[in-house]
């Protein structure tokens, strides 16, 4: 049947060939933004693409987002019929693409000053687009993946102002859980909402190399200081920070319980902005402001949490050119503003200021500008059962199930248990 | 006198009984069906109301969102060409293992009764490299060999329990006619089973209709998904959007629910005649 | 049963006769068999999916066995569960076979709607039951906290306590319409005579069910068993698509768990080790039970 089958369309191949000259190429591109504004400028710019080079049409294959990273891409770049550009995180998965021989090297192709038209640190070591020093990611977001996002008004009805240390920000949940309040919505069914903020608080109050250590399982997390973090979670748990139901909610209707007004914060990244049209009641007033300052003596105590995404072109794609052209094309400076313009903020050179960001946005990329440091998500950046050990003992802590010795002890135990890279 | 009374009582509470626990159960679905009419604030407002307003064009809203037209297509390829192919490769082995005597009988009924006991999750990685060097990942063909393949054993077991429990004089007498074992079983056989191979093409409908997990794992493009896989992406997609959800859900659950209170009378007695016993 | 008793007449032998079941075997090999055997291989690898699977010997059996709560919790849950669908299912569906056996008008179209929810999609019961169990908005709490018992609204899905007794139930709302079933179409089998005999000698009906009824679907009690034992330990759809194993791993069973390492983390050699595990585990359970079960089982009326 597949004899038949696969003979019936090389015949078809050939027919098509025979009667046009110039066969029409259809470029495949995989990528989880399924959603919101995103999606919408998303298409904007496929269209613009295939309107600027007739002949090639550019076919889609999206997913959702947690689908995407467990199954969605994998099936894909396992298949006969790979994708040409796929969707990745910088940095861990980019690396292991590069490693298995999925990813393409751009490097030959950058050397024409494409690469100049990004911001130097796009290419920076440790940005984790690139291995060895050559290019195998084409950043076109710069993500925050993790501020805390406030409701204006409710913070005015209890006389509130966004907390500038951790001790203001424990009195802020300690008010408004006293006046009936949720003060903050997670919803960590996939156990990354939460634990992406954990992390930014452990990075915040463990000293750099000894983070870096415990993720790489060279040291235990209990030598590398890390209970104080969890002790940080639990302290949130006990002035009764959470809603009650996180460990089965869903992100996204955590996110729409906080447009609802059902909960005062919301711990999630800068994308929270292009949903804002989809789930906001007209008028519903809110900001950002990024997890208060823990300890001012440590390095990083003005720290952002973050980390980019872009696309890679497959190493084996069928249409490399095309390919290429396209990666071009989107990270063009219209483009690129178009895409910033729906809730991103863009590494290429000037679009931050070009582009019409939300008000939101703006005060993103201003947090971004006054950081002295970027942490960038463990799940991205180092093994992934590790890093979700770390998210799952964060989620003991903060929901109360296990104190922060307890939490981290199974923690230790987890980790110790799986092999060593 | 006093007996009638009795079995009245009794069936007095049989009936109360039963509608109030068969009310409760099937509450859920009809409480998604009017949910489907509503909006969402209408939803959390009234849950137990009836739409103040019919919304029908929450349907259609969610049929285009959702591209459930394509999702509809596939899932009707796919579940016709397994429960055919199922049917129709069970019943031949059916009528083998309980009709004919050849090699190895007994051992390969035995290694089939393998599959009546495996959960589809135990090969699922295996089977997706397998499906990887045959050339199949994310192609309809995969779903439907797959599907096929692992409705074989119950099918089979069935289908034989109950050729079994036909005396096969018909079929000798046909035999010492001089009929070939092909005729027999086209013509005597086949007619005979026709009710069960009916029965279970409606047993094995619902299940590959429904079937999530090979679908999730070896198909990846938009225009190859099943229903349950889009149902689930739907439901990622929209979960903030309950009415959208609800009509997805409606419009997704009301032809099968339909086709089977359509022929709802066969399934239960197709299953009661061919009772697994 | 018939034709088991009167022992095997073929009417025909030999191996052309193999045509037959050469189709249906050649997809079963393909498809059950040969993934099935592979796996053997990839067990005693260390492969990610992302490149060459690694030779590794014993260690990812040394770790699923001594080294994996989790894996080792999952059994537990598992075996939870199938106690809990003994009851919520076989043991409803039994009841409910007996309540709705009945001729009058309206019993028929009751079996039909009690058998219902076994037509939905796994994926449809359960985004439905996730807006019914949901904390804030679901119907449930919605009831109780309509009715003044507000401290009873509970987040079920997301506490360890609750998400495994909220699975079992929705679990029961499923499939005990399939057992209803089986048992109603034994009860048609069951004569009325007996039951007129002993409601002259005076039994009540509650001692009729217990007398006559429960002994003689005894076979059936068997069956059912044996297919909510095997049946538990396939469950996948049911608890992916209401908790995927959480919260904190309390919902987590042998095929969600399989199927995370296996995919989530990228450990598809770990993953097909703990495959192989439970393959030998569902059939030693299904074997040992059907040798205990073997014996006198001739129950005749």
């Amino acid at each position: 049947m597949t004899l038949v089958s696969r003979l019936a369309a090389t015949c078809a191949m050939a027919l098509l060939a025979a009667s046009s000259a110039l066969a029409d190429v259809e470029l495949r591109i995989t990528h989880p933004i399924s959603s919101g504004a995103g999606k919408d400028a998303f298409d904007k710019i496929v269209a613009a693409f295939e309107a600027a080079n007739p002949g090639v049409t550019v076919k889609q294959i999206v997913f959702d987002d947690d689908i995407y990273s467990d199954t969605g891409l994998i099936t894909q770049l396992q298949s006969n019929e790979v994708p040409d550009i796929y969707f990745q995180w910088a940095g861990y998965p980019m690396q292991r693409d590069a490693q298995a021989g999925y990813a393409g090297d751009l490097t030959a192709a950058m050397a024409d000053g494409w690469k100049d038209t990004f911001i130097d640190s796009a290419f920076a070591p440790g940005s984790g687009t690139s291995v060895d020093g050559k290019i195998y990611l084409v950043p076109v977001s710069l993500d925050v993946t993790n501020t805390l996002w406030y409701n204006k008004s409710i913070f005015a009805e209890n006389n509130l102002t966004p907390p500038a240390t951790w001790d203001e920000f424990l009195a802020a949940i300690k008010v408004l859980a006293a006046a009936g309040e949720t003060p903050i919505i997670t919803g960590n069914n996939e156990l990354w909402p939460l634990g992406n903020w954990a992390s930014h608080i452990a990075a915040r109050t463990v000293p750099a190399a000894e983070y870096d250590a415990a993720f790489r399982q060279q040291k235990t997390f209990a030598e590398a200081g890390f209970l104080k973090p969890l002790e940080l979670m639990q302290q949130l748990a006990e002035a009764g920070a959470f809603n009650k139901d996180m460990q089965g909610l869903g992100a996204d209707p955590a996110m729409a319980g906080f447009f609802q007004e059902a909960a005062v914060m919301h711990p999630i990244g800068s994308w929270l902005v292009g949903s804002e049209g989809d789930l906001a009641a007209p008028g519903f007033a809110y900001g950002q402001f990024d997890t208060p300052v823990i300890d001012p003596s440590l390095p990083g105590s003005k720290s952002v949490i973050g980390t980019m995404t872009g696309f890679i072109q497959h190493a084996k794609a069928a249409h490399p050119a095309e390919a290429t052209a396209f990666l071009k094309f989107l990270t063009a400076q219209d483009q690129a503003i178009l895409w910033s313009t729906s809730g991103a903020i863009s590494p290429v050179k000037g679009v931050a200021d070009k582009a019409k960001l939300p008000v939101q946005m703006k005060g993103m990329a201003d947090m971004l500008a006054g950081a002295d440091a970027m942490v960038s998500p463990p799940d991205t950046t180092y093994p992934v059962p590790v890093a979700e050990a770390y998210y799952q003992a964060a989620a003991y802590a903060a929901s109360g199930e296990r104190s922060a010795t307890d939490a981290l002890k199974w923690l230790d135990e987890t980790v110790g248990a799986m092999p060593k890279p | 006198m006093s007996a009638t009374d009795r079995r009245s009582g009794t069936e007095w509470l049989q009936l109360t009984l039963g509608g109030a626990i068969v009310c409760a159960m099937f509450y859920p679905a009809v409480w998604m069906v009017l949910s489907a009419f509503k909006t969402n604030r209408e939803i959390f407002k009234h849950p137990f109301a009836l739409p103040a307003d019919w919304k029908w064009s929450n349907f259609a809203e969610a049929w285009d969102k959702g591209g459930l037209g394509g999702m509809y297509l596939n899932s009707l390829i796919v579940t016709a060409a397994a429960v055919t192919l199922t049917v129709c490769l069970a019943t031949a082995a059916a009528f083998a293992f309980s009709r004919l005597e050849f090699p190895g009988r007994r051992w390969l009924y035995r290694l089939l009764l393998v599959g009546l006991l495996l959960p589809p999750p135990v090969v699922a990685i295996p089977l997706f490299a397998i499906l990887r060097d045959l050339g199949l990942l994310n192609t309809l063909t995969a779903l439907i060999l797959a599907g096929t393949a692992w409705s074989l054993s119950l099918t089979i077991f069935i289908l034989q329990g109950y050729f079994n429990s036909i005396r096969p004089d018909m079929e000798e007498a046909a035999m010492l006619e001089g009929a070939n074992i092909w005729q027999i079983f086209r013509d005597i056989s086949v007619p005979m089973v026709w009710p069960s191979m009916l029965t279970l093409a409606i047993v094995n409908t619902i299940s590959i209709w429904n079937e999530l997990m090979f679908a999730l794992l070896f198909t990846v493009d938009d225009d190859k998904r099943t229903l349950p896989v889009g149902l689930i992406r739907f439901f990622g997609r929209y979960s903030t959007d309950y009415a959208m959800v609800f009509a997805a859900l409606t419009i997704t659950t009301l032809p099968i629910l339909a086709l089977y209170f359509l022929l709802q009378r066969h399934v239960i007695a197709g299953l009661s005649a061919t009772a697994i016993d | 049963m018939a034709g088991r008793n009167t022992g095997f007449q073929p009417i025909s032998s030999g191996a052309t006769n193999l045509l037959f079941v050469a189709p249906a075997m050649i997809l079963f090999g393909l498809f059950v068999l040969w993934p099935l055997g592979s796996s053997v291989y990839y067990a005693f690898t260390s492969w990610s999916g992302y490149t060459k699977p690694e030779w590794v010997g014993l260690d990812n059996f040394r770790r699923a066995i001594f080294h994996d709560p989790v894996h080792i919790a999952s059994y537990l849950h598992v075996t939870l569960y199938i106690l809990g669908t003994l009851v919520l299912e076989v043991s409803f569906g039994l009841v409910m076979a007996v309540v709705l056996n009945s001729d009058r008008a309206g019993f028929s179209i009751m079996r039909g709607m009690f058998f219902s929810p076994m037509v939905l999609s796994m994926t449809a019961a359960g985004v439905l039951w996730a807006f019914v169990l949901d904390y804030r908005l679901g119907l449930l709490n919605s009831v109780l906290r309509g009715l003044g018992l507000d401290d009873w609204a509970q987040p079920w899905l997301s506490q360890p306590a609750t998400a495994l007794i909220a699975i079992m139930f929705v679990s029961g709302w499923r499939f005990s319409g399939f057992y209803m079933v089986i048992f109603f179409a034994a009860l048609r089998r069951i004569p009325r005579s007996i039951y007129e005999a002993a409601t002259l000698d005076g039994a009540t009906p509650i001692k009729q069910f217990f007398s006559i009824t429960l002994p003689l679907l005894r076979q059936q009690m068997l069956t059912c068993v044996l297919l909510a034992v095997t049946g538990g330990f396939a469950g996948f759809d049911l608890f992916f698509t209401m908790t995927n194993g959480g919260p904190f791993d309390a919902t987590q069973v042998p095929a969600t768990w399989i199927i995370r390492q296996g995919f989530d983390n990228n450990q598809l050699g770990y993953a097909t080790a703990m495959t192989v595990i439970l393959a030998v585990v569902v059939l030693i359970v299904a074997v040992v039970y059907l040798r205990v079960t073997e014996r006198g089982n001739h129950v005749r009326y």
